[in-house]
């Protein structure tokens, strides 16, 4: 209990020093206030771009392989890939017919083309044929109309299903549903529109600017698969467990269907979000370094003029250090009171930096992307605050603890 | 009141030779100072006993503030032995002898060292506060000095609002909270006038009848007088210890 008492009375000092010397403390604080704003501000960021990933990536289920010719995330090993061959629908069939019962398997091709609708011209719209089996293996979802059915894909109709953006850029508000569009030569009926999935992260895929059509109907407008097409086939396990054998089993299947020796590479590659997931976390962890390190000098810096106001603030009460000393204050009081002290004047900069930064991300969040402060971020905030006020006011407190009471009491 | 040592007793390698409140035994102080070294006290013995009042005097350089500073628990001797209510000082840790400092001593000083910035009732209450006393006693505690100074109308207000005199009654208040064995006085009305110091050294007389234990330190004769007891102090060492019986009564 006695502790407590010592405390609260290195509380009060503090508070009534800070309040005597409003503007010494304000000038302190500034240094304090940028480095908490650092702090918030790249938290916030690196949740944000966090989020974001999640929200964009959100269709790409956990549970599906995506088999396609090209990994997903290409660095600079592009020259590595270059000479897959292409997967064919052929070979798409095949691996569909060998799993059947076992799994979902979604054969897709893709390429790019441009759509029109009466006056107006969207260029470079992928065009996705696929089966009525997409929207098991992906949690997008149609939000208008609907989506393609197994008879559109046996009886290869014009049916497509646009996205957002496409829908947007050629139709603006008007419903496109049922309205026939030309993408390249051949003309389509828009049947649905899909649910909007959140833009393009990073420069990757916009899978709101892509249209469906059956897998079908696209050999036919666009030719078969020779050499050009990118065929891809995506294949949703039972269960999340089933997952890893399935892969397994996949790339067995896929090595015997591509006619693969045992000795040789695997010539095409097996997506799953895990690896996104981890190209991610590549970046993720960069940002996170820099902007560290931004924080921790401007930290140090704002903890340096801290540690130099505590000085002047010890030298100042050295007579008053002596006379506590002489009634009966032990060293660690006088420590605790300083530390108080330091902590105070940090503790203040940090909540006002914490605003500061509430603010801006405000702004952010307003003028750029979607961004916000949690709570978690803002106990760290708070943590680093103390933290940096116990560091850099512990050698000033030490020395006004260590002071001689009688060379203290005599000091002018 | 024996000060509260929670476990950490001190062992007391020898008895205290007397019954007295306070022994010192061929104590010396010597300080390095450069080349120089300086014998502040050279072989200090002496006794006090409870309820008494006596006066340090000597002059400049004569050891009187390094004897205070040592009777005081503010600096420890080079050598010799002091015990002070039966232990041992001189073998304690720096954290013991703050401890001693805030129940076993008042001190008041020639420039009353008030804390500025906190009112009357917070410098009076401030030795509880270190020594952990609770909100509440430490009130009851508190008021009671102040009262017992006269100046209980003044318990809200800061030091600089108060006269010279005023404040020296507040830091003897101070010096009394906690019910010390000793009031250590060193030069109480240097700072004062002669009518405003007369009243001062008539609460110390009061104090004493009350059975208080009173050391003065000081150089004016006239103030010396109002003690029972003068040791002289000339380079270092004790000139003279005389007891009086007459005792001067400040007239007010």
């Amino acid at each position: 209990m006695r502790w407590a008492i010592d405390l609260s009375e290195a509380l009060q000092i503090a508070l009534a020093a800070l309040r005597a010397n409003r503007a010494r403390g304000a000038l302190t604080t500034l240094g304090i206030i940028i480095g908490i704003v650092a702090v918030v501000l790249t938290m916030t960021a690196a949740n944000g771009l966090q989020n974001r990933f999640r929200r964009t990536f959100s269709s790409v289920g956990a549970d599906v392989i995506y088999v396609s010719r090209m990994p997903w995330v290409i660095m600079n090993d592009f020259f590595l890939y270059r000479n897959r061959p292409h997967i064919e629908l052929r070979q798409a069939g095949q691996l569909e017919y060998r799993l059947r019962g076992k799994a979902i398997v979604n054969p897709t091709v893709n390429g790019v083309h441009d759509v029109k609708y009466r006056s107006k011209t969207m260029d470079g719209v992928t065009i996705i044929g696929t089966t009525e089996k997409q929207i098991m293996v992906s949690s997008a979802q149609p939000e208008n109309g609907r989506f393609i059915m197994e008879r559109d894909v046996t009886s290869k109709t014009s049916a497509c299903v646009i996205g957002t953006d496409v829908r947007d850029g050629l139709f603006g508000t008007e419903n496109p549903v049922n309205k026939k569009l030309k993408i390249g030569r051949n003309v389509f009926r828009v049947v649905g529109v899909m649910e909007k999935q959140g833009g393009s992260f990073l420069g990757g895929p916009n899978f709101d600017r892509q249209v469906f059509v059956p897998i079908t109907s696209y050999v036919k407008a666009f030719g078969g698969t020779r050499g050009r097409q990118d065929v891809s086939v995506a294949i949703k396990a039972p269960t999340q467990e089933a997952m890893e054998e399935l892969e397994f089993e996949v790339i067995g299947e896929m090595r015997k269907i591509r006619n693969l020796r045992p000795a040789e590479r695997d010539d095409f590659s097996i997506n799953k979000l895990d690896t996104l997931m981890g190209a991610f976390n590549n970046v993720m962890g960069v940002v996170l370094l820099v902007g560290l390190l931004v924080t921790s000098i401007s930290l140090f810096v704002g903890g340096v003029g801290v540690m130099n106001i505590m000085f002047v603030s010890v030298t100042e009460r050295t007579r008053e250090i002596g006379i506590r000393k002489a009634i009966g204050a032990k060293r660690r009081s006088i420590l605790f009171q300083f530390l108080f002290e330091s902590c105070a004047i940090c503790l203040l900069g940090g909540l006002i930096g914490i605003v500061v930064a509430v603010i801006l991300t405000a702004v952010i969040n307003a003028v750029l992307m979607p961004a916000s402060v949690s709570l978690p971020i803002l106990v760290v905030a708070v943590l680093v605050s103390i933290f940096v006020g116990t560091v850099a006011g512990f050698v000033p407190a030490y020395k006004g603890a260590k002071l001689d009471p009688i060379e203290a009491l005599r000091y002018e | 009141m024996k000060p509260r040592r929670k476990g950490r007793e001190i062992m007391d390698e020898m008895p205290s030779p007397t019954d007295a409140t306070l022994s010192l035994r061929d104590v010396t102080k010597t300080y390095v100072l450069g080349a120089d070294t300086v014998h502040a006290l050279r072989g200090i013995t002496l006794d006090i006993a409870t309820n008494e009042y006596v006066a340090i005097m000597g002059p400049s350089g004569s050891g009187k503030s390094t004897l205070m500073h040592l009777i005081g628990c503010l600096d420890v001797p080079t050598s010799g032995s002091y015990w002070l209510e039966g232990h041992m000082v001189a073998e304690m840790s720096e954290s013991q002898l703050a401890e001693i400092r805030n129940r076993r001593i008042g001190f008041v000083f020639q420039t009353f060292n008030l804390i500025p910035r906190a009112n009357i009732f917070h410098n009076v209450e401030l030795p509880l506060v270190y020594g952990g006393m609770r909100k509440a006693k430490r009130r009851a505690l508190a008021e009671n000095a102040i009262e017992r100074v006269g100046l209980a109308d003044r318990m809200r207000h800061k030091p600089n609002e108060l006269s010279g005199g005023q404040r020296q009654r507040v830091a003897i208040a101070r010096a009394l909270v906690y019910n010390p064995s000793i009031i250590l006085a060193d030069e109480p009305t240097g700072n004062l006038d002669s009518k405003t110091g007369d009243e001062i050294m008539a609460l110390f007389d009061e104090l004493h009848g009350a059975g208080q234990t009173i050391i003065l330190v000081t150089h004016e004769e006239y103030i010396a007088k109002h003690a029972l007891r003068e040791i002289r102090l000339r380079d270092g060492a004790i000139e003279s210890d005389v007891t009086t019986r007459s005792q001067r009564r400040a007239e007010l």
